[in-house]
Protein backbone atom coordinates (compact mmCIF):
# COMPACT_ATOMS: atom_id res chain seq x y z
CA UNK A 1 0.00 0.00 0.00
CA UNK A 2 1.70 2.96 -0.98
CA UNK A 3 1.89 5.42 2.26
CA UNK A 4 -0.40 8.32 3.26
CA UNK A 5 0.26 11.32 5.01
CA UNK A 6 -1.46 13.63 6.27
CA UNK A 7 -1.26 16.91 8.61
CA UNK A 8 -4.23 18.58 10.06
CA UNK A 9 -4.42 21.56 12.39
CA UNK A 10 -0.61 21.39 12.93
CA UNK A 11 0.69 24.40 15.17
CA UNK A 12 4.17 24.12 16.97
CA UNK A 13 5.77 26.43 18.96
CA UNK A 14 9.33 27.32 20.09
CA UNK A 15 8.83 28.78 23.90
CA UNK A 16 6.14 31.46 23.23
CA UNK A 17 7.42 32.03 19.16
CA UNK A 18 4.91 29.88 17.08
CA UNK A 19 6.80 28.50 14.05
CA UNK A 20 3.88 26.59 12.75
CA UNK A 21 0.02 27.71 12.57
CA UNK A 22 -2.62 25.39 11.81
CA UNK A 23 -1.08 23.63 8.60
CA UNK A 24 -3.02 21.36 6.71
CA UNK A 25 -1.01 19.55 4.21
CA UNK A 26 -1.50 15.78 2.55
CA UNK A 27 1.31 13.28 0.92
CA UNK A 28 0.20 11.03 -1.06
CA UNK A 29 2.50 8.22 -1.81
CA UNK A 30 4.98 8.37 -4.40
CA UNK A 31 5.63 12.01 -4.38
CA UNK A 32 8.84 13.73 -4.07
CA UNK A 33 7.98 16.91 -2.29
CA UNK A 34 9.80 19.66 -1.87
CA UNK A 35 10.04 22.71 0.79
CA UNK A 36 11.59 26.08 0.55
CA UNK A 37 10.99 29.17 2.27
CA UNK A 38 13.03 31.76 3.80
CA UNK A 39 15.19 31.02 7.10
CA UNK A 40 13.04 30.61 9.99
CA UNK A 41 9.91 30.05 8.17
CA UNK A 42 9.19 26.94 10.02
CA UNK A 43 10.83 24.15 7.36
CA UNK A 44 12.92 21.80 9.82
CA UNK A 45 10.17 22.33 12.25
CA UNK A 46 7.36 21.06 9.62
CA UNK A 47 9.74 17.90 9.37
CA UNK A 48 10.50 17.23 12.68
CA UNK A 49 6.62 17.54 13.45
CA UNK A 50 6.31 15.46 10.06
CA UNK A 51 8.31 12.97 11.36
CA UNK A 52 7.27 12.26 14.96
CA UNK A 53 10.80 13.76 16.22
CA UNK A 54 9.09 16.87 18.00
CA UNK A 55 6.02 16.99 19.86
CA UNK A 56 3.00 19.15 18.25
CA UNK A 57 1.14 21.56 20.41
CA UNK A 58 -1.77 21.20 18.26
CA UNK A 59 -3.20 19.65 15.79
CA UNK A 60 -2.35 15.82 14.48
CA UNK A 61 0.01 13.79 11.97
CA UNK A 62 -1.65 10.77 10.42
CA UNK A 63 0.30 7.93 8.95
CA UNK A 64 -1.95 5.85 6.64
CA UNK A 65 -5.18 7.42 8.78
CA UNK A 66 -3.10 6.40 12.46
CA UNK A 67 -1.94 9.69 14.29
CA UNK A 68 1.83 8.80 14.79
CA UNK A 69 2.05 9.10 18.32
CA UNK A 70 -0.13 6.54 18.86
CA UNK A 71 2.55 4.15 16.73
CA UNK A 72 5.87 3.17 18.51
CA UNK A 73 8.98 4.76 17.88
CA UNK A 74 10.94 1.64 16.02
CA UNK A 75 7.75 0.96 14.08
CA UNK A 76 7.65 4.55 12.42
CA UNK A 77 11.07 4.24 12.04
CA UNK A 78 10.25 1.07 9.29
CA UNK A 79 7.86 3.28 7.88
CA UNK A 80 9.41 6.99 7.97
CA UNK A 81 13.22 6.98 7.69
CA UNK A 82 14.57 10.86 7.93
CA UNK A 83 17.99 12.74 7.34
CA UNK A 84 18.50 15.23 9.85
CA UNK A 85 20.70 18.52 9.41
CA UNK A 86 24.15 17.03 11.30
CA UNK A 87 25.84 18.89 13.86
CA UNK A 88 29.62 18.43 13.28
CA UNK A 89 30.10 15.01 14.76
CA UNK A 90 33.67 13.18 14.07
CA UNK A 91 32.25 9.82 13.57
CA UNK A 92 34.99 7.14 13.98
CA UNK A 93 33.17 4.51 11.29
CA UNK A 94 33.29 2.96 8.31
CA UNK A 95 30.56 3.57 5.37
CA UNK A 96 29.24 0.10 5.89
CA UNK A 97 29.14 0.67 9.84
CA UNK A 98 26.92 3.42 9.40
CA UNK A 99 24.62 2.16 7.09
CA UNK A 100 24.56 -0.72 9.73
CA UNK A 101 22.50 1.74 11.84
CA UNK A 102 19.70 2.04 9.55
CA UNK A 103 19.04 -1.69 10.39
CA UNK A 104 18.55 -0.95 13.99
CA UNK A 105 14.63 -0.42 13.54
CA UNK A 106 14.25 -3.70 12.19
CA UNK A 107 16.34 -5.79 15.09
CA UNK A 108 15.45 -6.80 18.53
CA UNK A 109 17.64 -8.35 21.23
CA UNK A 110 16.67 -11.85 20.34
CA UNK A 111 16.64 -10.96 16.34
CA UNK A 112 20.68 -9.14 15.19
CA UNK A 113 22.02 -9.09 11.90
CA UNK A 114 20.27 -11.61 9.75
CA UNK A 115 20.64 -12.63 6.29
CA UNK A 116 17.99 -10.09 5.00
CA UNK A 117 19.62 -7.03 6.94
CA UNK A 118 22.71 -8.03 5.38
CA UNK A 119 20.57 -7.97 2.33
CA UNK A 120 19.22 -4.62 2.81
CA UNK A 121 22.68 -3.31 3.37
CA UNK A 122 23.94 -3.80 0.46
CA UNK A 123 21.32 -2.92 -1.73
CA UNK A 124 21.13 0.49 0.41
CA UNK A 125 24.71 0.45 -0.44
CA UNK A 126 24.25 0.18 -4.23
CA UNK A 127 21.34 2.39 -4.66
CA UNK A 128 23.71 5.56 -3.23
CA UNK A 129 26.28 4.32 -5.28
CA UNK A 130 28.74 3.60 -2.21
CA UNK A 131 29.48 -0.07 -2.23
CA UNK A 132 32.95 0.97 -3.44
CA UNK A 133 33.80 2.76 -0.61
CA UNK A 134 32.25 0.68 1.97
CA UNK A 135 35.44 0.19 4.15
CA UNK A 136 36.30 3.80 4.20
CA UNK A 137 36.06 5.93 7.20
CA UNK A 138 33.44 8.71 7.03
CA UNK A 139 36.69 11.18 8.39
CA UNK A 140 38.40 10.51 4.86
CA UNK A 141 35.10 10.89 2.52
CA UNK A 142 34.66 13.87 0.31
CA UNK A 143 30.96 16.07 1.75
CA UNK A 144 29.55 14.80 -1.42
CA UNK A 145 30.71 10.71 -0.35
CA UNK A 146 29.85 10.83 3.31
CA UNK A 147 26.13 12.65 2.44
CA UNK A 148 25.70 9.58 0.00
CA UNK A 149 26.47 7.17 2.81
CA UNK A 150 23.87 8.93 5.47
CA UNK A 151 21.51 8.72 2.56
CA UNK A 152 22.06 4.66 2.07
CA UNK A 153 21.96 4.73 6.20
CA UNK A 154 18.59 5.82 5.60
CA UNK A 155 17.70 3.38 2.58
CA UNK A 156 18.63 0.45 4.80
CA UNK A 157 15.88 1.12 7.24
CA UNK A 158 13.60 0.49 4.04
CA UNK A 159 11.17 3.06 4.88
CA UNK A 160 8.24 3.76 2.39
CA UNK A 161 8.76 7.70 2.86
CA UNK A 162 12.14 9.45 3.44
CA UNK A 163 12.15 12.96 4.81
CA UNK A 164 15.64 15.28 4.36
CA UNK A 165 16.37 17.99 5.56
CA UNK A 166 18.41 19.94 3.74
CA UNK A 167 20.62 17.31 1.98
CA UNK A 168 22.16 19.45 -0.38
CA UNK A 169 24.18 22.37 1.93
CA UNK A 170 27.47 22.69 1.93
CA UNK A 171 27.95 20.70 -1.88
CA UNK A 172 28.73 22.20 -5.21
CA UNK A 173 26.78 22.23 -7.48
CA UNK A 174 27.68 19.29 -8.88
CA UNK A 175 27.24 16.88 -5.78
CA UNK A 176 24.02 18.80 -5.35
CA UNK A 177 22.84 17.54 -8.17
CA UNK A 178 24.07 13.73 -7.76
CA UNK A 179 22.15 13.68 -4.65
CA UNK A 180 18.77 15.22 -6.01
CA UNK A 181 19.50 12.93 -9.52
CA UNK A 182 19.71 10.12 -6.57
CA UNK A 183 16.73 11.26 -4.88
CA UNK A 184 14.98 11.26 -8.05
CA UNK A 185 15.79 7.90 -9.21
CA UNK A 186 14.47 6.21 -5.86
CA UNK A 187 11.21 8.22 -6.17
CA UNK A 188 10.91 6.71 -9.58
CA UNK A 189 12.50 3.20 -9.23
CA UNK A 190 11.69 2.06 -5.89
CA UNK A 191 8.47 4.29 -5.38
CA UNK A 192 9.82 5.96 -2.00
CA UNK A 193 7.61 8.76 -0.94
CA UNK A 194 10.44 11.95 -0.63
CA UNK A 195 9.89 15.23 1.46
CA UNK A 196 13.34 17.16 1.13
CA UNK A 197 13.81 20.91 2.40
CA UNK A 198 15.80 22.68 -0.41
CA UNK A 199 16.85 26.45 -0.37
CA UNK A 200 18.15 26.27 -4.36
CA UNK A 201 14.40 27.15 -5.93
CA UNK A 202 15.88 26.06 -9.07
CA UNK A 203 17.10 22.82 -8.40
CA UNK A 204 13.74 22.17 -6.19
CA UNK A 205 12.04 22.94 -9.89
CA UNK A 206 14.13 20.78 -11.89
CA UNK A 207 13.83 18.33 -9.58
CA UNK A 208 10.27 17.95 -7.50
CA UNK A 209 6.73 17.09 -8.59
CA UNK A 210 5.52 19.56 -6.31
CA UNK A 211 6.65 22.35 -4.23
CA UNK A 212 5.82 23.53 -1.24
CA UNK A 213 6.65 27.55 0.46
CA UNK A 214 6.38 28.25 3.71
CA UNK A 215 6.19 31.92 4.67
CA UNK A 216 6.37 32.47 8.75
CA UNK A 217 4.75 29.48 9.79
CA UNK A 218 1.93 29.71 6.65
CA UNK A 219 1.46 27.58 3.72
CA UNK A 220 2.69 30.53 0.85
CA UNK A 221 2.26 28.03 -1.69
CA UNK A 222 1.72 24.54 -2.93
CA UNK A 223 1.85 23.02 -5.87
CA UNK A 224 3.58 22.01 -9.30
CA UNK A 225 6.87 23.84 -9.96
CA UNK A 226 5.09 25.30 -12.95
CA UNK A 227 2.02 26.72 -11.04
CA UNK A 228 3.98 28.06 -8.10
CA UNK A 229 7.17 29.02 -9.34
CA UNK A 230 5.85 32.42 -10.10
CA UNK A 231 7.18 36.17 -9.77
CA UNK A 232 4.71 37.69 -7.54
CA UNK A 233 4.39 34.61 -5.13
CA UNK A 234 8.13 34.19 -4.62
CA UNK A 235 9.11 37.54 -4.39
CA UNK A 236 6.67 37.94 -1.50
CA UNK A 237 7.77 34.27 0.13
CA UNK A 238 11.48 35.59 -0.40
CA UNK A 239 11.32 39.71 0.10
CA UNK A 240 13.58 40.16 -3.21
CA UNK A 241 12.95 41.15 -6.46
CA UNK A 242 12.75 37.93 -8.39
CA UNK A 243 12.83 37.08 -12.37
CA UNK A 244 11.07 33.87 -13.93
CA UNK A 245 13.13 32.73 -17.03
CA UNK A 246 11.60 29.58 -18.85
CA UNK A 247 13.35 26.19 -20.09
CA UNK A 248 13.55 26.49 -23.45
CA UNK A 249 13.26 23.01 -24.35
CA UNK A 250 10.74 21.72 -21.95
CA UNK A 251 9.25 25.21 -20.53
CA UNK A 252 9.94 24.76 -16.77
CA UNK A 253 10.03 28.10 -14.81
CA UNK A 254 13.33 28.99 -13.79
CA UNK A 255 13.36 31.69 -11.25
CA UNK A 256 16.24 33.99 -10.91
CA UNK A 257 16.90 36.98 -8.61
CA UNK A 258 16.92 40.49 -9.57
CA UNK A 259 19.75 42.27 -8.28
CA UNK A 260 19.44 46.34 -8.05
CA UNK A 261 21.58 47.27 -10.82
CA UNK A 262 19.65 45.18 -12.78
CA UNK A 263 16.35 46.78 -12.11
CA UNK A 264 18.00 50.21 -12.85
CA UNK A 265 18.55 48.99 -15.97
CA UNK B 1 28.55 -5.61 11.78
CA UNK B 2 32.10 -4.55 12.71
CA UNK B 3 33.41 -7.98 11.39
CA UNK B 4 36.15 -8.29 9.41
CA UNK B 5 39.98 -8.98 9.71
CA UNK B 6 39.94 -7.17 13.19
CA UNK B 7 38.09 -10.29 14.82
CA UNK B 8 41.33 -11.95 15.32
CA UNK B 9 43.14 -8.98 16.78
CA UNK B 10 40.32 -8.62 19.20
CA UNK B 11 40.22 -12.37 20.39
CA UNK B 12 43.76 -11.63 21.23
CA UNK B 13 43.31 -8.61 22.95
CA UNK B 14 40.86 -10.79 25.02
CA UNK B 15 43.33 -13.06 25.90
CA UNK B 16 46.07 -11.12 26.67
CA UNK B 17 43.78 -9.11 29.11
CA UNK B 18 42.65 -12.34 30.68
CA UNK B 19 46.12 -12.97 30.99
CA UNK B 20 47.45 -10.52 32.56
CA UNK B 21 44.69 -10.33 35.15
CA UNK B 22 45.69 -13.85 35.83
CA UNK B 23 48.74 -12.48 36.22
CA UNK B 24 48.17 -9.90 38.81
CA UNK B 25 46.22 -11.89 40.75
CA UNK B 26 48.77 -14.80 41.17
CA UNK B 27 50.90 -11.57 42.29
CA UNK B 28 48.53 -10.19 44.40
CA UNK B 29 48.36 -13.56 46.24
CA UNK B 30 52.52 -13.99 46.35
CA UNK B 31 53.36 -10.64 47.35
CA UNK B 32 52.72 -7.89 50.08
CA UNK B 33 54.15 -6.52 53.45
CA UNK B 34 55.09 -10.74 53.58
CA UNK B 35 55.72 -12.28 50.50
CA UNK B 36 54.53 -15.84 50.22
CA UNK B 37 56.42 -18.99 47.99
CA UNK B 38 53.79 -20.25 45.75
CA UNK B 39 53.51 -23.37 47.52
CA UNK B 40 52.12 -21.74 50.28
CA UNK B 41 49.48 -19.52 47.93
CA UNK B 42 48.25 -22.73 46.86
CA UNK B 43 48.21 -24.47 50.16
CA UNK B 44 46.58 -21.33 51.55
CA UNK B 45 43.68 -21.72 48.82
CA UNK B 46 42.87 -25.02 48.60
CA UNK B 47 43.72 -26.40 52.65
CA UNK B 48 43.58 -25.10 56.03
CA UNK B 49 46.30 -27.09 56.61
CA UNK B 50 48.19 -23.46 57.55
CA UNK B 51 46.33 -21.40 58.94
CA UNK B 52 49.03 -18.39 58.46
CA UNK B 53 49.15 -18.91 54.89
CA UNK B 54 45.13 -19.71 54.98
CA UNK B 55 44.44 -16.60 56.70
CA UNK B 56 46.71 -14.33 54.52
CA UNK B 57 45.56 -15.94 51.13
CA UNK B 58 41.73 -16.25 51.52
CA UNK B 59 40.57 -14.48 53.99
CA UNK B 60 43.32 -11.23 53.06
CA UNK B 61 44.59 -11.43 49.66
CA UNK B 62 41.97 -12.60 47.72
CA UNK B 63 38.86 -10.70 48.56
CA UNK B 64 40.94 -7.77 48.24
CA UNK B 65 42.19 -8.78 44.81
CA UNK B 66 38.09 -8.80 43.92
CA UNK B 67 37.16 -6.21 45.14
CA UNK B 68 39.91 -4.03 43.57
CA UNK B 69 38.91 -5.90 39.89
CA UNK B 70 35.35 -5.99 40.25
CA UNK B 71 35.24 -1.93 41.83
CA UNK B 72 37.39 -1.42 38.48
CA UNK B 73 35.11 -3.22 36.50
CA UNK B 74 32.44 -0.91 37.52
CA UNK B 75 34.24 2.49 37.27
CA UNK B 76 35.32 1.61 33.96
CA UNK B 77 31.96 0.31 32.55
CA UNK B 78 30.69 3.21 34.58
CA UNK B 79 32.58 5.47 32.21
CA UNK B 80 31.88 4.08 29.04
CA UNK B 81 28.36 4.87 29.92
CA UNK B 82 28.56 7.93 31.10
CA UNK B 83 30.93 9.12 27.97
CA UNK B 84 28.04 7.15 25.15
CA UNK B 85 25.14 9.10 27.07
CA UNK B 86 26.89 12.07 26.87
CA UNK B 87 28.23 12.20 23.56
CA UNK B 88 31.58 13.44 25.66
CA UNK B 89 34.98 11.94 25.52
CA UNK B 90 35.91 13.71 28.91
CA UNK B 91 32.94 12.51 30.85
CA UNK B 92 33.00 10.12 33.75
CA UNK B 93 31.65 9.32 37.10
CA UNK B 94 34.12 11.65 38.92
CA UNK B 95 33.69 14.36 36.57
CA UNK B 96 30.18 14.24 36.69
CA UNK B 97 29.89 14.16 40.46
CA UNK B 98 28.05 10.72 40.77
CA UNK B 99 31.43 9.26 42.79
CA UNK B 100 31.13 12.36 44.93
CA UNK B 101 27.17 11.75 45.33
CA UNK B 102 27.87 8.25 46.11
CA UNK B 103 30.50 8.85 48.68
CA UNK B 104 28.44 11.20 50.59
CA UNK B 105 26.39 7.89 51.04
CA UNK B 106 29.11 6.20 52.27
CA UNK B 107 29.86 8.53 54.31
CA UNK B 108 26.80 9.45 55.91
CA UNK B 109 26.56 5.80 56.66
CA UNK B 110 29.56 5.50 58.40
CA UNK B 111 29.40 9.01 60.15
CA UNK B 112 25.66 7.65 61.85
CA UNK B 113 27.54 4.65 63.30
CA UNK B 114 30.87 3.12 63.06
CA UNK B 115 29.25 -0.33 63.09
CA UNK B 116 27.41 0.58 60.11
CA UNK B 117 27.10 -3.24 58.41
CA UNK B 118 28.38 -3.20 54.61
CA UNK B 119 25.46 -3.90 53.13
CA UNK B 120 23.56 -0.74 54.53
CA UNK B 121 26.75 0.86 53.84
CA UNK B 122 26.66 -0.42 49.96
CA UNK B 123 23.12 0.43 49.89
CA UNK B 124 23.58 4.57 51.01
CA UNK B 125 26.31 4.94 48.26
CA UNK B 126 23.66 3.55 45.95
CA UNK B 127 21.21 6.10 47.42
CA UNK B 128 23.77 8.98 47.11
CA UNK B 129 24.63 8.12 43.70
CA UNK B 130 21.02 7.64 42.45
CA UNK B 131 19.97 10.88 43.77
CA UNK B 132 23.08 12.51 42.04
CA UNK B 133 22.43 10.93 39.03
CA UNK B 134 18.73 12.66 39.98
CA UNK B 135 20.44 15.86 40.47
CA UNK B 136 22.08 16.04 37.27
CA UNK B 137 19.34 15.05 34.82
CA UNK B 138 16.94 17.36 36.68
CA UNK B 139 18.84 20.05 36.18
CA UNK B 140 20.24 19.22 32.95
CA UNK B 141 16.26 18.50 31.52
CA UNK B 142 14.86 21.26 29.23
CA UNK B 143 13.11 19.34 26.70
CA UNK B 144 15.78 16.86 26.38
CA UNK B 145 19.41 16.53 27.91
CA UNK B 146 22.10 17.66 26.48
CA UNK B 147 25.83 16.77 26.68
CA UNK B 148 26.93 20.16 27.59
CA UNK B 149 24.48 20.62 30.52
CA UNK B 150 25.19 17.43 31.82
CA UNK B 151 28.87 17.87 32.13
CA UNK B 152 28.76 21.46 33.50
CA UNK B 153 25.75 19.91 36.00
CA UNK B 154 28.57 17.62 37.00
CA UNK B 155 30.99 19.38 37.57
CA UNK B 156 28.73 21.59 39.88
CA UNK B 157 27.73 18.43 41.96
CA UNK B 158 31.48 16.99 42.25
CA UNK B 159 32.63 20.21 44.21
CA UNK B 160 29.65 20.46 46.32
CA UNK B 161 29.62 17.52 47.81
CA UNK B 162 32.96 16.41 47.70
CA UNK B 163 32.98 19.66 49.99
CA UNK B 164 30.31 17.92 52.18
CA UNK B 165 31.94 15.13 52.49
CA UNK B 166 35.33 16.31 53.43
CA UNK B 167 33.14 18.48 56.31
CA UNK B 168 32.16 14.80 57.39
CA UNK B 169 34.57 13.12 57.36
CA UNK B 170 37.20 15.79 59.51
CA UNK B 171 34.22 15.78 61.83
CA UNK B 172 34.30 11.65 62.04
CA UNK B 173 35.63 9.41 64.31
CA UNK B 174 37.34 7.70 61.62
CA UNK B 175 41.11 6.99 61.87
CA UNK B 176 42.94 9.58 59.48
CA UNK B 177 44.28 6.73 57.45
CA UNK B 178 41.01 5.31 57.01
CA UNK B 179 39.30 8.85 55.64
CA UNK B 180 42.83 9.88 53.79
CA UNK B 181 41.87 6.21 52.17
CA UNK B 182 38.29 6.69 51.24
CA UNK B 183 39.09 10.85 50.06
CA UNK B 184 42.09 9.11 47.35
CA UNK B 185 40.47 5.69 47.15
CA UNK B 186 41.89 2.32 48.47
CA UNK B 187 40.98 -0.90 49.51
CA UNK B 188 42.87 -0.93 52.85
CA UNK B 189 41.29 -3.62 55.31
CA UNK B 190 38.40 -4.60 52.90
CA UNK B 191 37.67 -7.90 52.72
CA UNK B 192 35.36 -10.95 52.02
CA UNK B 193 32.33 -8.56 54.08
CA UNK B 194 32.94 -5.63 51.40
CA UNK B 195 32.93 -8.14 48.35
CA UNK B 196 29.29 -9.41 49.30
CA UNK B 197 27.78 -5.59 50.08
CA UNK B 198 29.08 -4.78 46.12
CA UNK B 199 28.38 -7.91 44.38
CA UNK B 200 25.23 -7.78 44.07
CA UNK B 201 24.82 -4.39 42.44
CA UNK B 202 28.29 -5.05 40.29
CA UNK B 203 26.68 -8.20 38.52
CA UNK B 204 23.22 -6.23 38.12
CA UNK B 205 25.25 -2.57 36.82
CA UNK B 206 27.88 -5.28 34.26
CA UNK B 207 25.02 -7.39 33.06
CA UNK B 208 22.76 -4.23 32.42
CA UNK B 209 24.96 -2.18 30.56
CA UNK B 210 25.77 -4.89 28.09
CA UNK B 211 21.94 -4.16 26.92
CA UNK B 212 22.96 -0.90 26.11
CA UNK B 213 25.75 -1.05 23.68
CA UNK B 214 23.82 -1.03 20.47
CA UNK B 215 21.69 1.72 21.21
CA UNK B 216 24.73 3.90 22.61
CA UNK B 217 26.10 3.36 19.06
CA UNK B 218 23.29 5.22 17.72
CA UNK B 219 23.08 8.25 19.87
CA UNK B 220 26.53 8.75 18.70
CA UNK B 221 24.14 10.00 15.25
CA UNK B 222 22.87 12.60 17.08
CA UNK B 223 19.72 13.02 18.99
CA UNK B 224 17.32 13.26 16.31
CA UNK B 225 18.64 10.85 13.79
CA UNK B 226 19.07 8.55 16.46
CA UNK B 227 15.08 8.78 17.64
CA UNK B 228 14.05 9.00 14.05
CA UNK B 229 16.13 5.13 13.74
CA UNK B 230 13.59 4.32 16.62
CA UNK B 231 15.90 4.97 19.76
CA UNK B 232 13.83 6.37 22.78
CA UNK B 233 16.83 9.24 23.77
CA UNK B 234 15.65 10.08 26.77
CA UNK B 235 14.57 6.76 28.09
CA UNK B 236 18.26 5.58 26.87
CA UNK B 237 20.11 8.42 28.66
CA UNK B 238 18.12 7.97 31.97
CA UNK B 239 18.79 4.21 31.81
CA UNK B 240 22.45 4.58 31.09
CA UNK B 241 22.75 7.18 33.84
CA UNK B 242 21.16 4.86 35.91
CA UNK B 243 22.86 1.93 35.65
CA UNK B 244 26.20 4.14 35.51
CA UNK B 245 25.52 5.52 39.07
CA UNK B 246 24.67 2.09 40.75
CA UNK B 247 27.99 0.58 39.37
CA UNK B 248 29.69 3.88 40.68
CA UNK B 249 28.00 3.34 44.04
CA UNK B 250 29.22 -0.02 44.14
CA UNK B 251 32.89 0.73 43.26
CA UNK B 252 32.36 3.22 45.89
CA UNK B 253 31.30 1.61 48.88
CA UNK B 254 34.47 -0.93 48.59
CA UNK B 255 36.85 1.73 47.44
CA UNK B 256 36.56 5.27 48.03
CA UNK B 257 36.77 8.10 45.73
CA UNK B 258 38.86 6.45 42.98
CA UNK B 259 39.51 8.87 39.74
CA UNK B 260 40.64 8.19 36.52
CA UNK B 261 39.57 5.13 35.88
CA UNK B 262 36.33 5.62 34.99
CA UNK B 263 38.01 7.93 32.42
CA UNK B 264 41.20 6.38 31.13
CA UNK B 265 39.68 2.39 30.89
CA UNK B 266 37.23 3.79 28.30
CA UNK B 267 39.65 5.44 26.11
CA UNK B 268 41.81 2.51 26.07
CA UNK B 269 38.85 0.53 25.28
CA UNK B 270 38.66 2.40 22.08
CA UNK B 271 42.07 2.61 21.21
CA UNK B 272 42.13 -1.22 21.63
CA UNK B 273 38.34 -2.37 19.83
CA UNK B 274 37.63 0.68 18.38
CA UNK B 275 33.83 2.63 18.54
CA UNK B 276 31.17 -0.26 18.92
CA UNK B 277 30.11 0.08 22.53
CA UNK B 278 28.72 -3.60 22.32
CA UNK B 279 32.64 -4.43 22.39
CA UNK B 280 33.82 -1.44 24.19
CA UNK B 281 31.55 -2.53 27.22
CA UNK B 282 33.36 -5.55 28.11
CA UNK B 283 37.01 -4.52 26.97
CA UNK B 284 36.53 -1.89 29.50
CA UNK B 285 35.38 -4.18 32.07
CA UNK B 286 38.59 -6.20 31.74
CA UNK B 287 41.01 -2.94 31.80
CA UNK B 288 38.98 -1.54 34.88
CA UNK B 289 39.75 -4.72 36.43
CA UNK B 290 43.56 -4.86 35.37
CA UNK B 291 44.40 -1.32 36.16
CA UNK B 292 43.14 -1.35 39.70
CA UNK B 293 43.95 -4.60 40.93
CA UNK B 294 47.42 -3.74 39.40
CA UNK B 295 47.39 -0.25 41.29
CA UNK B 296 46.40 -1.94 44.16
CA UNK B 297 49.20 -4.60 43.98
CA UNK B 298 51.33 -1.46 43.99
CA UNK B 299 49.78 0.15 46.38
CA UNK B 300 50.52 -2.79 48.85
CA UNK B 301 53.95 -3.03 48.02
CA UNK B 302 55.79 0.00 47.43
CA UNK B 303 56.03 1.14 51.01
CA UNK B 304 55.67 -2.11 52.52
CA UNK B 305 54.92 -3.23 55.44
CA UNK B 306 53.08 0.12 55.43
CA UNK B 307 50.66 0.75 52.25
CA UNK B 308 49.90 3.88 49.95
CA UNK B 309 45.88 4.94 49.39
CA UNK B 310 45.49 3.03 45.73
CA UNK B 311 44.34 5.87 44.67
CA UNK B 312 47.71 7.74 43.79
CA UNK B 313 48.42 4.74 42.02
CA UNK B 314 45.64 5.04 39.07
CA UNK B 315 45.88 8.88 39.55
CA UNK B 316 49.51 8.29 38.43
CA UNK B 317 48.80 6.35 35.94
CA UNK B 318 45.68 8.19 35.04
CA UNK B 319 46.98 11.84 34.62
CA UNK B 320 49.50 11.32 32.33
CA UNK B 321 47.40 9.32 30.11
CA UNK B 322 44.77 11.97 30.42
CA UNK B 323 47.50 14.72 29.20
CA UNK B 324 48.35 12.20 26.16
CA UNK B 325 44.87 11.85 25.04
CA UNK B 326 44.25 15.84 25.53
CA UNK B 327 47.29 16.18 23.22
CA UNK B 328 47.28 13.45 20.62
CA UNK B 329 43.36 12.03 20.94
CA UNK B 330 40.75 14.75 21.52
Amino acid sequence: MSPHLKIENLTMKYEDRTVLNEINLEFVGGELTAIVGSNGSGKTTLLQGLSGLKQLDEGQVLLNGKNIKSISRKNLARQIAVLTQREELQLDLTVEELVWHGRHPHQSLFKQQTMKDREAVDKAMEAANIKHFAKRRLTKLSEGERQRAWIALTLAQEPHILILDEPTNFLDLGHQVKILSLLEELNRDNGITIIVVLHDLTLAGRFAQRIIGLDNGFVAFDGAPKDVLEREILEKVFGTSMLILEEPQTGEPIPLPLLKHHENN
Amino acid sequence: MFQGSFRNIRVLFALSGIITLAAVLLFSLIFGSLNLSLSEVVSGLTSSESMFARSIVWDIRLPRFLDAAIAGSCLAVAGVLLQGVTRNSLADPTILGITSAAGLGCAIATFVSSFTPQWAIALSSVGGGLLGAGIIYTFSYQGSTSPVRLALAGVALAAFFGAIIVALLATSQLFVQQSLGFLAGGFYGVGWKELYGLLPYAIFGLVAATFFGTRLNILMLGDDQASSLGVLINRTRGGALLIASVLTAAAVSTAGIVSFVGLVCPHIARILVGNDHRLRIPAAALLGAILVSFADLIARIIIAPSELPMGIITAGIGAPFLLYLVRYRI
